[in-house]
C-alpha cells in the first residue's frame, strides 16, 4: 500500500470518527430547555415503574389539584444531593409526586430509591429520553409543578431549600 | 486578587511555550543544535503552570469565593483536607492539573540521558500539547473566572465525593493518562528522527512504566473508593468512565510488553510505535467522554459541548499528525518480523493480541450504546453480563501464555523443557485446585478453569522464581506476575461465591440465614464535624467467628444530604459488609444489607503487588535482564 491511500484510509477514518462524536454532541442539544411555563402538560405515555401491567400516561393525574414532576436517574449524582427535599415535599407537605427515571438501569434506580427513599407516588420509566425531550427538559435532575394540567414552574438542577419552599408556596 | 496573579501566570506559561516552539522551530530549520534556550524555557512554563496550580489550591484552601470555581465546589465548612482536593475534583481545577504533569513530564525528560536532538524534538511536541491545553483551558475553561459581587458562601461539595480516597485518585489517574504523554511524544520524535531503535526502547521503558504504574494505581485506588463508598458491595461496575481508564490501561499493559520485546528482539518496533501513539490517543479519548458529559454516569460533570468539541477537534489534529508521522516514517526493524512460535517473545504477541481483544471489547461495550442511541435513537444497556461473557474465557488463555512465556527463551526452544514445565505445573495445579474444590464445596465449570489457570499462572511464577539463581532477577515482572495471579483467582471466586441478604430488623431482634446470624443490639448518635451521625450496633455470628458491625446514616448539612455509611469487616478471607438503607423504616425496623464477599482482601493485595512489581522495576531498573 502507497503512503497515499494509507493517508487517504487516516483521513478518512478520523473524519468519520469525529462526525460520529460531533453528531453525538449535537444530539445532546436536541434537549435544549423550551419555555413550558403556562402550556399544557405535554402527551406522555410510559411504562410504570412500579406496575409492569399498567402505563403511567399524563391523563393520570389530569385531574390533580397540584402535580411535582421530577426528573432523576440512579447515575445522576445531583439526584442524590436532591432526594432528601423530595422526600421532604411528600412526608411533610404531602404533595402528590410523580418520578420519571430517565435513561437508567431498573435495578440500579431500585438500589436508588431503597437506599435514599421512595417519595414518588407513581414513577414512570422514560428509558430513552422521548419525555423529556417533550418537556423540553435541559438535564437531570429537573423538576415542574402542575396545577390544573397547566406547568406553572419549573426548576433546572437539584432542589435546594429555597425551590421547596417556592413549590410549596404554589399550593 | 489571586485571580489575577493566576491569570496571569497561565496567560505567561501561553507566551513561554509560544517563543519555546517558535525558537525551537528556527533551530531546526536552520539546522543547528543550540538547545539551551529551549532547555531553560521549557523549566519557565513548567514554574508558572505550578504556580498558576499552587495560587487555585490557595484559593479554594483559604476559601476565596470571587472565585467562580470555588464557589460553586467549595464551602467554608468543609475539613481543608477537602477544601484542597476539591481544586481538581471539578472541570477547570482538574484541567490545570492535567497541563501542570504534561509540563512537568517534560522537564523530567530534559534530564534524561536521551541525545540531544531527540530529546529535544520530544519536548517540542510534548510543548505542543501544552499549547493545545492552555489555550483550552484559558479560553474555555478558566478556572480564575470571578464572580461579582463575592458571595458569602459556597455551594459545597457532594459529600459522597469527601472521602479521602477519592480525592487522592484523580491526581494518581491523571499522571498516568497524562504520563503517557511524554512516550507518545518520545515515539513521535523517535519516528521523525529515525531512530525508532533498541535503544530508543531502552530509554522509553523507565517512563511507560512510571506512567503505568501510575495508571494502575489510579484505577485501583477509584475501584477501592467504588467498593467502599458507594455501598453497593462490587469493586467494578463497568461504568463507562471507569472503562475509560481501562483501555489506556489495556494498550499500556500490551505497549509495556511489546516494548521489552522490541528491545531483546530488535523486532516489531512498529507495532511498539503504534501501541506509544494508540496508548495516548486512548487517554484522551477518555479525557473526552468524560469531560464532554457524552457518557451518562456516577462521574459526570456538567454537559458542555462547546468544551466536548473543542477537545474533540484536538484530538483529531493530534492523532491525525503522530499517525501521519507514523506513516511516512514507518519503522524498519533490522531483522525480519520473524520469531520461532514456541519463544518469550512470540508469547507475550499473542498477549498483545489478546490485550488489544479486550481492548476493542470494552471501547465497543462502551461505545457503542452511544453510537446507536446517536444515529438510531435506539437504547441498549450492555452491562456485566456482556464483559463477563467476552473477557472470562480469553483471560483464561491469556493466563496459559503468560505462565509459559517468561519459562521460554527469546531465540531458541527447547521441546523437552515446555513438556516438563506443563506437566510439572499441571499436577501441582491440579493437586490444589482439588484442594480447593473440596474446601469451596461448589463447582461450575467457568469458575473452574478460572481457579485453575490462574493458580496455574502462580505456580508457574513460583517454579521460575526458584530457577533463578538470584531472586532478585526478575523480580518485578515475577511480583506483579504474581499478583495477576492472584487478582483473576480472588475474582473468580468473589464473583461465584458471594452472599447477600436483604432483611428488615428492629432493635433486639436476631435474624438467622443458613450460617449467619445477626444481631441488631442498639442505635447511638454522634457528631461530626460537617455531619450528623446515626449509628446502629450489630452483631454479627458466622459460624465460631463473632464480631460487631456498626453502619450509620450521616447527614451533612451543606448541601443537606443524607448518605448511607458502610460498616465492614475484612478477615483473609472474605469482607462482611452491613449497610443500613436510607428508606424503608417499617413501623421501628429498618432494612439492611449485608454481604459477604470472599477474598475482597486479596483484590486489594493482588492490585497492590501488581503496582509493587511496578515500582520495584522503576527503582531497580539495573537488575531486571
Amino acid at each position: 500500500m502507497s503512503h497515499k491511500i494509507r493517508i487517504i484510509i487516516l483521513s478518512i477514518l478520523l473524519i468519520l470518527i469525529f462526525l460520529f462524536f460531533y453528531k453525538v454532541l449535537l444530539s445532546e442539544k436536541t434537549y435544549q430547555p423550551r419555555s413550558m411555563i403556562g402550556k399544557s402538560v405535554p402527551e406522555f405515555s410510559m411504562e410504570n415503574f412500579k406496575d409492569i401491567n399498567r402505563r403511567i400516561t399524563n391523563q393520570d393525574f389530569s385531574t390533580k389539584e397540584i402535580v411535582v414532576l421530577n426528573f432523576w436517574a440512579s447515575w445522576c449524582v445531583p439526584c442524590r444531593i436532591e432526594h432528601p427535599m423530595l422526600n421532604e415535599l411528600k412526608k411533610k407537605y404531602k404533595l402528590f409526586l410523580v418520578g420519571i427515571n430517565y435513561k437508567d438501569n431498573a435495578s440500579n434506580a431500585k438500589k436508588f430509591l431503597n437506599e435514599l427513599g421512595d417519595p414518588f407516588d407513581a414513577i414512570g420509566s422514560d428509558s430513552k429520553g422521548e419525555v423529556a425531550i417533550h418537556f423540553g427538559a435541559y438535564g437531570i435532575p429537573e423538576t415542574y409543578v402542575i396545577k390544573k394540567n397547566k406547568i406553572v414552574f419549573r426548576h433546572i438542577g437539584p432542589l435546594n431549600q429555597d425551590v421547596v419552599k417556592a413549590i410549596v408556596a404554589l399550593k | 486578587m489571586i485571580g489575577t496573579f493566576g491569570n496571569s501566570s497561565l496567560i505567561i506559561a501561553l507566551l513561554l511555550n509560544f517563543y519555546l516552539l517558535f525558537s525551537y522551530s528556527l533551530n531546526f530549520f536552520k539546522k543547528k543544535n543550540n538547545f539551551q534556550k529551549v532547555r531553560y524555557l521549557n523549566f519557565l512554563v513548567t514554574v508558572f503552570v505550578f504556580l498558576a496550580f499552587i495560587l487555585l489550591l490557595w484559593s479554594f484552601a483559604i476559601s476565596d469565593f470571587s472565585n467562580t470555581a470555588v464557589y460553586q465546589n467549595s464551602h467554608s465548612q468543609k475539613p481543608l483536607f477537602y477544601k484542597i482536593s476539591g481544586s481538581w475534583g471539578n472541570h477547570e481545577g482538574s484541567m490545570v492539573l492535567f497541563i501542570l504533569i504534561l509540563a512537568i513530564f517534560s522537564s523530567l525528560f530534559s534530564f534524561s540521558g536521551v541525545r540531544d536532538n531527540l530529546k529535544y524534538l520530544t519536548i517540542f511536541f510534548q510543548n505542543i500539547l501544552i499549547l493545545f491545553f492552555l489555550i483550552f483551558l484559558i479560553f474555555t475553561s478558566n478556572p480564575f473566572d470571578v464572580i461579582r459581587p463575592t458571595p458569602a458562601e459556597g455551594l459545597g461539595l457532594n459529600p459522597i465525593l469527601q472521602d479521602p480516597l477519592l480525592s487522592i485518585h484523580p491526581p494518581f489517574l491523571y499522571v498516568g493518562y497524562v504520563g503517557f504523554s511524554i512516550i507518545f511524544s518520545f515515539a513521535l520524535a523517535g519516528l521523525y528522527l529515525e531512530e525508532f531503535t533498541k535503544l530508543w526502547s531502552k530509554q522509553a521503558s523507565l517512563w511507560i512504566v512510571i506512567a503505568w504504574t501510575f495508571l494502575t494505581v489510579g484505577i485501583g485506588l477509584g475501584s477501592i473508593w467504588a467498593y467502599y463508598e458507594l455501598g453497593w458491595g462490587g469493586f467494578w461496575f463497568w461504568d463507562p468512565v471507569e472503562n475509560a481508564s481501562l483501555v489506556p490501561w489495556l494498550a499500556s499493559t500490551a505497549l509495556l510488553h511489546s516494548n521489552i520485546t522490541s528491545m531483546k528482539t530488535e523486532k516489531f518496533f512498529s507495532w511498539t510505535a503504534l501501541l506509544a501513539i494508540l496508548t495516548f490517543t486512548t487517554s484522551l479519548l477518555g479525557t473526552f467522554l468524560v469531560r464532554s458529559g457524552i457518557l451518562n454516569s456516577v462521574h459526570a460533570f456538567a454537559n458542555d459541548p462547546d468544551r466536548g468539541l473543542y477537545i474533540l477537534a484536538v484530538i483529531m489534529i493530534i492523532s491525525f499528525f503522530a499517525f501521519l508521522i507514523f506513516i511516512l516514517k514507518f519503522p524498519k526493524s533490522p531483522m525480519p518480523n520473524v520469531l520461532i512460535f514456541w519463544s518469550r517473545g512470540s508469547f507475550i504477541l499473542i498477549n498483545n493480541c489478546f490485550m488489544i481483544f479486550f481492548l476493542v471489547v470494552v471501547m465497543v461495550g462502551t461505545l457503542y450504546p452511544i453510537f446507536l442511541d446517536a444515529l438510531f435513537e435506539k437504547s441498549i444497556s450492555v452491562g456485566p453480563n456482556y464483559y463477563n461473557a467476552l473477557l472470562a474465557p480469553f483471560v483464561i488463555v491469556l493466563l496459559w501464555f503468560m505462565a509459559h512465556g517468561p519459562l521460554l527463551e527469546w531465540y531458541k526452544f527447547n521441546k523437552q523443557s515446555l513438556i516438563k514445565a506443563i506437566l510439572q505445573i499441571s499436577f501441582l495445579t491440579l493437586v490444589s485446585s482439588i484442594i480447593i474444590f473440596f474446601y469451596l464445596k461448589d463447582f461450575s465449570l467457568l469458575l473452574f478453569l478460572g481457579v485453575f489457570f490462574s493458580i496455574y499462572l502462580i505456580i508457574a511464577v513460583i517454579i521460575d522464581v526458584f530457577k533463578q539463581k538470584i531472586i532478585s532477577k526478575n523480580l518485578a515482572r515475577n511480583i506483579s506476575h504474581f499478583g495477576f495471579g492472584i487478582l483473576v483467582f480472588s475474582i473468580f471466586i468473589n464473583a461465584y461465591l458471594s452472599k447477600e441478604i436483604n432483611v428488615p430488623i428492629k432493635v433486639g431482634q436476631t435474624i438467622k440465614q443458613n450460617a449467619i446470624e445477626i444481631q441488631f443490639k442498639n442505635i447511638l448518635k454522634s457528631q461530626g464535624k460537617n455531619f450528623e451521625e446515626i449509628i446502629g450496633n450489630f452483631l454479627i455470628k458466622d459460624g465460631t467467628r463473632a464480631f460487631e458491625l456498626s453502619p450509620s446514616l450521616r447527614k451533612y448539612l451543606q448541601p443537606v444530604q443524607v448518605t448511607s455509611e458502610t460498616s465492614i469487616k475484612s478477615t483473609l478471607f472474605g469482607d462482611y459488609y452491613l449497610a443500613i438503607n436510607l428508606s424503608e423504616f417499617e413501623g421501628d425496623k429498618i432494612m439492611i444489607r449485608f454481604y459477604h464477599k470472599p477474598l475482597m482482601l486479596w483484590i486489594w493485595i493482588s492490585i497492590s503487588l501488581i503496582i509493587f512489581g511496578g515500582l520495584i522495576r522503576i527503582f531497580r531498573k539495573q537488575n531486571e535482564s
